[in-house]
Protein backbone atom coordinates (compact mmCIF):
# COMPACT_ATOMS: atom_id res chain seq x y z
CA UNK A 1 0.00 0.00 0.00
CA UNK A 2 2.67 2.21 1.07
CA UNK A 3 5.20 1.72 -2.57
CA UNK A 4 1.77 2.29 -4.15
CA UNK A 5 0.87 5.04 -2.57
CA UNK A 6 4.17 6.51 -2.93
CA UNK A 7 4.10 5.77 -7.48
CA UNK A 8 0.90 7.55 -6.80
CA UNK A 9 2.19 10.88 -5.37
CA UNK A 10 5.08 10.73 -8.07
CA UNK A 11 2.51 10.38 -11.05
CA UNK A 12 -0.05 12.88 -9.52
CA UNK A 13 2.17 15.40 -8.65
CA UNK A 14 4.36 15.58 -11.79
CA UNK A 15 7.81 14.71 -9.29
CA UNK A 16 10.14 13.19 -12.04
CA UNK A 17 13.55 13.15 -10.70
CA UNK A 18 11.94 11.34 -7.46
CA UNK A 19 11.55 7.35 -7.46
CA UNK A 20 9.84 5.11 -4.73
CA UNK A 21 12.48 4.34 -3.16
CA UNK A 22 13.31 8.38 -2.62
CA UNK A 23 10.27 8.65 -0.90
CA UNK A 24 10.97 7.85 3.31
CA UNK A 25 7.35 6.42 4.55
CA UNK A 26 7.34 8.27 7.74
CA UNK A 27 9.17 11.69 6.57
CA UNK A 28 6.93 14.88 6.26
CA UNK A 29 5.36 15.65 2.75
CA UNK A 30 4.77 18.59 3.06
CA UNK A 31 7.25 22.04 3.13
CA UNK A 32 10.57 20.32 4.66
CA UNK A 33 9.96 16.64 3.29
CA UNK A 34 9.04 16.47 -0.09
CA UNK A 35 8.54 20.38 0.03
CA UNK A 36 4.69 19.90 -1.40
CA UNK A 37 2.05 22.80 -0.80
CA UNK A 38 -1.42 23.12 -0.51
CA UNK A 39 -2.27 22.94 -3.90
CA UNK A 40 -0.32 19.44 -4.44
CA UNK A 41 -2.77 18.08 -1.26
CA UNK A 42 -5.96 19.21 -3.36
CA UNK A 43 -4.23 17.49 -5.83
CA UNK A 44 -3.68 14.44 -3.84
CA UNK A 45 -6.72 14.41 -2.35
CA UNK A 46 -8.70 14.18 -6.08
CA UNK A 47 -6.18 11.46 -6.86
CA UNK A 48 -7.06 9.11 -3.70
CA UNK A 49 -10.38 9.84 -4.24
CA UNK A 50 -10.65 8.45 -7.22
CA UNK A 51 -8.19 5.68 -7.09
CA UNK A 52 -9.25 4.41 -3.75
CA UNK A 53 -12.85 5.61 -3.35
CA UNK A 54 -11.95 7.28 -0.30
CA UNK A 55 -12.87 11.10 0.18
CA UNK A 56 -10.72 13.51 2.68
CA UNK A 57 -13.21 16.37 3.89
CA UNK A 58 -10.98 19.04 4.58
CA UNK A 59 -13.88 20.39 7.35
CA UNK A 60 -14.27 16.92 9.01
CA UNK A 61 -11.10 15.64 9.34
CA UNK A 62 -7.85 16.56 10.59
CA UNK A 63 -5.91 16.62 7.36
CA UNK A 64 -2.70 18.09 8.74
CA UNK A 65 -2.08 14.24 10.81
CA UNK A 66 -3.81 12.16 7.62
CA UNK A 67 -1.15 14.41 5.14
CA UNK A 68 1.53 13.92 7.69
CA UNK A 69 3.81 11.21 5.87
CA UNK A 70 3.31 8.18 3.26
CA UNK A 71 2.55 6.01 6.26
CA UNK A 72 -0.36 8.40 8.11
CA UNK A 73 -2.15 8.53 5.32
CA UNK A 74 -1.74 4.90 4.16
CA UNK A 75 -3.45 4.13 7.40
CA UNK A 76 -5.77 6.36 6.66
CA UNK A 77 -6.88 5.00 3.13
CA UNK A 78 -6.70 1.61 4.84
CA UNK A 79 -9.08 2.75 7.36
CA UNK A 80 -11.65 4.55 5.32
CA UNK A 81 -12.15 1.57 3.02
CA UNK A 82 -12.77 -0.91 6.31
CA UNK B 1 -0.30 61.45 -26.68
CA UNK B 2 3.70 61.17 -26.86
CA UNK B 3 5.54 59.62 -24.61
CA UNK B 4 9.45 59.03 -24.36
CA UNK B 5 11.30 56.45 -22.89
CA UNK B 6 14.71 54.23 -23.29
CA UNK B 7 14.93 50.56 -23.76
CA UNK B 8 17.43 49.58 -21.35
CA UNK B 9 18.10 46.39 -22.16
CA UNK B 10 15.91 43.56 -23.29
CA UNK B 11 15.64 39.52 -23.74
CA UNK B 12 13.14 37.41 -26.24
CA UNK B 13 12.78 33.67 -26.68
CA UNK B 14 11.26 31.65 -28.98
CA UNK B 15 11.63 27.92 -30.57
CA UNK B 16 14.81 28.23 -33.33
CA UNK B 17 16.56 31.32 -32.31
CA UNK B 18 19.91 31.65 -31.13
CA UNK B 19 20.99 34.89 -31.87
CA UNK B 20 19.19 38.64 -32.03
CA UNK B 21 19.87 38.19 -36.07
CA UNK B 22 17.63 35.33 -35.94
CA UNK B 23 14.74 37.25 -34.97
CA UNK B 24 14.77 39.10 -38.99
CA UNK B 25 14.42 35.10 -40.54
CA UNK B 26 12.42 33.75 -38.24
CA UNK B 27 10.26 30.46 -39.53
CA UNK B 28 8.58 28.40 -37.57
CA UNK B 29 10.12 25.04 -37.02
CA UNK B 30 8.08 21.64 -36.78
CA UNK B 31 10.38 20.91 -33.88
CA UNK B 32 8.82 21.69 -30.31
CA UNK B 33 11.76 23.38 -28.87
CA UNK B 34 11.30 24.04 -24.96
CA UNK B 35 12.94 26.63 -23.16
CA UNK B 36 15.55 26.19 -20.84
CA UNK B 37 14.49 26.44 -17.21
CA UNK B 38 16.66 29.14 -15.11
CA UNK B 39 18.95 27.93 -12.32
CA UNK B 40 16.85 30.43 -10.08
CA UNK B 41 14.02 28.15 -10.14
CA UNK B 42 13.49 26.05 -7.01
CA UNK B 43 12.93 22.41 -7.86
CA UNK B 44 9.33 22.13 -6.19
CA UNK B 45 8.41 24.88 -8.67
CA UNK B 46 10.29 23.91 -12.49
CA UNK B 47 7.21 21.28 -12.52
CA UNK B 48 4.78 23.85 -12.44
CA UNK B 49 6.33 25.70 -15.79
CA UNK B 50 4.02 25.16 -19.18
CA UNK B 51 6.21 25.62 -22.34
CA UNK B 52 5.23 29.17 -22.33
CA UNK B 53 6.15 29.66 -18.85
CA UNK B 54 9.32 28.17 -19.54
CA UNK B 55 9.83 31.15 -22.03
CA UNK B 56 8.39 33.91 -20.10
CA UNK B 57 10.82 32.60 -17.58
CA UNK B 58 13.86 32.69 -19.97
CA UNK B 59 13.55 35.79 -21.42
CA UNK B 60 12.40 37.84 -18.03
CA UNK B 61 15.98 35.72 -16.53
CA UNK B 62 18.30 38.01 -17.56
CA UNK B 63 16.71 41.57 -17.25
CA UNK B 64 15.47 40.45 -13.48
CA UNK B 65 16.06 42.58 -10.64
CA UNK B 66 14.09 42.85 -7.50
CA UNK B 67 14.27 46.42 -7.47
CA UNK B 68 11.87 47.33 -10.06
CA UNK B 69 7.68 46.76 -11.02
CA UNK B 70 7.33 44.26 -13.53
CA UNK B 71 4.23 44.60 -16.06
CA UNK B 72 3.06 41.16 -17.80
CA UNK B 73 0.88 41.55 -21.11
CA UNK B 74 -0.24 38.27 -22.79
CA UNK B 75 -3.60 38.39 -24.84
CA UNK B 76 -4.17 34.50 -24.37
CA UNK B 77 -2.49 33.32 -21.30
CA UNK B 78 -3.05 29.95 -20.50
CA UNK B 79 -5.92 29.76 -22.28
CA UNK B 80 -5.40 26.13 -23.77
CA UNK B 81 -4.71 24.99 -20.58
CA UNK B 82 -8.80 26.30 -19.27
CA UNK B 83 -9.67 24.23 -22.66
CA UNK B 84 -8.17 21.50 -21.45
CA UNK B 85 -10.38 21.42 -18.23
CA UNK B 86 -13.27 22.41 -20.48
CA UNK B 87 -13.03 19.74 -22.05
CA UNK B 88 -12.28 16.97 -18.72
CA UNK B 89 -15.38 18.60 -17.29
CA UNK B 90 -17.70 17.86 -20.39
CA UNK B 91 -16.12 13.92 -19.97
CA UNK B 92 -17.35 14.61 -16.47
CA UNK B 93 -13.64 14.52 -15.07
CA UNK B 94 -12.97 16.68 -11.53
CA UNK B 95 -10.70 19.07 -12.62
CA UNK B 96 -7.10 19.16 -11.50
CA UNK B 97 -6.91 21.59 -8.74
CA UNK B 98 -3.17 21.99 -9.98
CA UNK B 99 -4.71 22.61 -13.24
CA UNK B 100 -6.68 25.23 -12.56
CA UNK B 101 -4.19 27.51 -10.29
CA UNK B 102 -1.96 27.23 -13.89
CA UNK B 103 -4.29 28.28 -15.72
CA UNK B 104 -5.43 31.89 -14.26
CA UNK B 105 -4.18 34.86 -16.60
CA UNK B 106 -1.45 35.71 -13.76
CA UNK B 107 -0.79 32.25 -12.42
CA UNK B 108 3.02 32.83 -14.89
CA UNK B 109 3.32 35.75 -12.79
CA UNK B 110 2.40 34.06 -9.38
CA UNK B 111 4.93 31.34 -10.37
CA UNK B 112 7.57 34.08 -11.43
CA UNK B 113 7.15 35.98 -8.12
CA UNK B 114 7.51 32.70 -6.00
CA UNK B 115 9.91 31.79 -7.89
CA UNK B 116 12.32 34.53 -7.60
CA UNK B 117 11.20 36.11 -4.18
CA UNK B 118 9.68 38.57 -5.96
CA UNK B 119 8.37 41.05 -3.34
CA UNK B 120 7.85 44.61 -6.28
CA UNK B 121 4.44 44.83 -7.43
CA UNK B 122 3.20 43.25 -10.62
CA UNK B 123 0.50 43.80 -12.92
CA UNK B 124 -0.56 41.24 -15.30
CA UNK B 125 -2.68 42.75 -18.55
CA UNK B 126 -5.28 41.24 -20.36
CA UNK B 127 -5.34 43.99 -24.07
CA UNK B 128 -7.53 42.41 -25.32
CA UNK B 129 -7.24 43.18 -29.06
CA UNK B 130 -5.19 46.37 -28.50
CA UNK B 131 -1.78 44.86 -28.74
CA UNK B 132 1.52 46.05 -26.89
CA UNK B 133 0.77 49.34 -26.57
CA UNK B 134 -1.36 49.20 -23.45
CA UNK B 135 1.17 47.51 -21.26
CA UNK B 136 3.76 50.21 -22.39
CA UNK B 137 0.95 52.90 -21.34
CA UNK B 138 1.01 51.19 -17.66
CA UNK B 139 4.45 50.85 -17.39
CA UNK B 140 5.18 54.39 -18.75
CA UNK B 141 2.37 55.77 -15.87
CA UNK B 142 4.39 54.10 -12.85
CA UNK B 143 7.47 55.55 -14.38
CA UNK B 144 5.96 58.77 -14.81
CA UNK B 145 4.49 58.68 -11.08
CA UNK B 146 7.64 58.22 -9.80
CA UNK B 147 7.12 54.52 -7.96
CA UNK B 148 10.06 53.23 -9.78
CA UNK B 149 13.34 54.41 -11.87
CA UNK B 150 12.76 51.40 -14.03
CA UNK B 151 9.95 48.92 -14.99
CA UNK B 152 10.62 45.27 -16.69
CA UNK B 153 7.66 44.78 -19.23
CA UNK B 154 7.09 40.71 -20.14
CA UNK B 155 5.10 40.08 -23.33
CA UNK B 156 3.92 36.84 -24.01
CA UNK B 157 1.72 34.20 -26.22
CA UNK B 158 1.29 30.63 -27.41
CA UNK B 159 -0.72 29.68 -30.48
CA UNK B 160 -4.52 28.54 -29.55
CA UNK B 161 -5.51 25.47 -29.61
CA UNK B 162 -7.28 24.97 -33.02
CA UNK B 163 -10.58 24.68 -31.37
CA UNK B 164 -10.93 28.15 -31.66
CA UNK B 165 -11.70 29.59 -35.06
CA UNK B 166 -8.95 32.13 -34.84
CA UNK B 167 -9.75 33.53 -39.19
CA UNK B 168 -10.48 36.49 -40.36
CA UNK B 169 -9.03 37.95 -36.90
CA UNK B 170 -4.98 37.93 -37.00
CA UNK B 171 -4.73 36.85 -33.60
CA UNK B 172 -2.69 34.02 -33.63
CA UNK B 173 1.07 33.42 -32.57
CA UNK B 174 3.19 31.44 -34.84
CA UNK B 175 5.08 30.22 -31.59
CA UNK B 176 5.33 30.56 -28.40
CA UNK B 177 7.35 33.78 -27.81
CA UNK B 178 8.43 35.90 -24.73
CA UNK B 179 10.19 39.60 -25.06
CA UNK B 180 11.25 41.00 -21.68
CA UNK B 181 11.73 44.88 -21.89
CA UNK B 182 13.47 46.82 -19.08
CA UNK B 183 12.64 50.49 -19.62
CA UNK B 184 13.81 53.99 -17.93
CA UNK B 185 12.13 57.68 -19.15
CA UNK B 186 16.59 58.37 -18.90
CA UNK B 187 19.30 56.53 -19.17
CA UNK B 188 21.86 54.82 -21.33
CA UNK B 189 20.21 52.34 -23.92
CA UNK B 190 17.99 53.08 -27.24
CA UNK B 191 15.61 55.74 -26.53
CA UNK B 192 12.50 55.29 -27.73
CA UNK B 193 9.31 57.84 -28.54
CA UNK B 194 5.56 56.42 -28.45
CA UNK B 195 2.89 58.43 -30.12
CA UNK B 196 -0.71 57.75 -31.10
CA UNK B 197 -1.34 58.39 -34.29
CA UNK B 198 -4.55 58.30 -36.30
CA UNK B 199 -3.62 55.66 -39.02
CA UNK B 200 -6.46 52.96 -39.35
CA UNK B 201 -5.32 49.66 -40.21
CA UNK B 202 -4.54 46.30 -39.14
CA UNK B 203 -1.67 44.84 -38.31
CA UNK B 204 -2.16 41.62 -36.04
CA UNK B 205 -3.08 41.09 -32.31
CA UNK B 206 -0.64 41.03 -29.54
CA UNK B 207 0.43 37.82 -29.98
CA UNK B 208 2.03 39.05 -33.88
CA UNK B 209 2.59 42.04 -32.73
CA UNK B 210 5.14 40.78 -30.40
CA UNK B 211 7.48 39.37 -33.21
CA UNK B 212 6.88 42.79 -35.15
CA UNK B 213 8.13 44.75 -32.01
CA UNK B 214 11.28 42.39 -31.57
CA UNK B 215 11.94 42.28 -35.39
CA UNK B 216 11.65 46.61 -35.11
CA UNK B 217 14.64 46.64 -31.84
CA UNK B 218 16.86 43.98 -34.35
CA UNK B 219 16.08 45.76 -37.64
CA UNK B 220 17.78 49.11 -39.10
CA UNK B 221 13.86 50.53 -39.23
CA UNK B 222 13.27 53.64 -38.13
CA UNK B 223 9.71 53.39 -36.86
CA UNK B 224 7.02 50.73 -36.35
CA UNK B 225 3.51 51.42 -36.61
CA UNK B 226 0.95 49.16 -35.01
CA UNK B 227 -2.84 49.06 -35.21
CA UNK B 228 -5.93 47.47 -34.57
CA UNK B 229 -8.12 49.55 -36.52
CA UNK B 230 -9.28 51.15 -33.68
CA UNK B 231 -6.28 52.96 -32.36
CA UNK B 232 -2.56 53.21 -34.09
CA UNK B 233 0.48 53.59 -32.09
CA UNK B 234 3.90 54.06 -33.46
CA UNK B 235 7.49 53.39 -31.91
CA UNK B 236 10.18 55.73 -33.14
CA UNK B 237 14.04 56.00 -32.87
CA UNK B 238 15.44 58.86 -31.87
Amino acid sequence: MENELKQLIIDTLDLEDIGVADIDSHAPLFNDGLGLDSIDALELGLAIRKKYNVKIDAEKEDVVKIFASVATLADYIQAARG
Amino acid sequence: MTAEFVVRNWNAWAPGISSREDWLKFQVFAEQQKAAIPAAVPKTLQRRLSPLARAVFNAADGCVDNALPIVFSSAHGEVNKSLEMLKSMQKGEEVSPTAFSLSVHNAISGLFSMAYDYHREITVIAPGQDGIAPAFIEALGILQEGRAEQVLIVFYDEPLSDFYPSLPFALNAPAVCALALKISLTGSGLPLQLNRTSAHRDDGEHALQIFSFIEFLVADEQSLVLGNHRHSWEWFKK
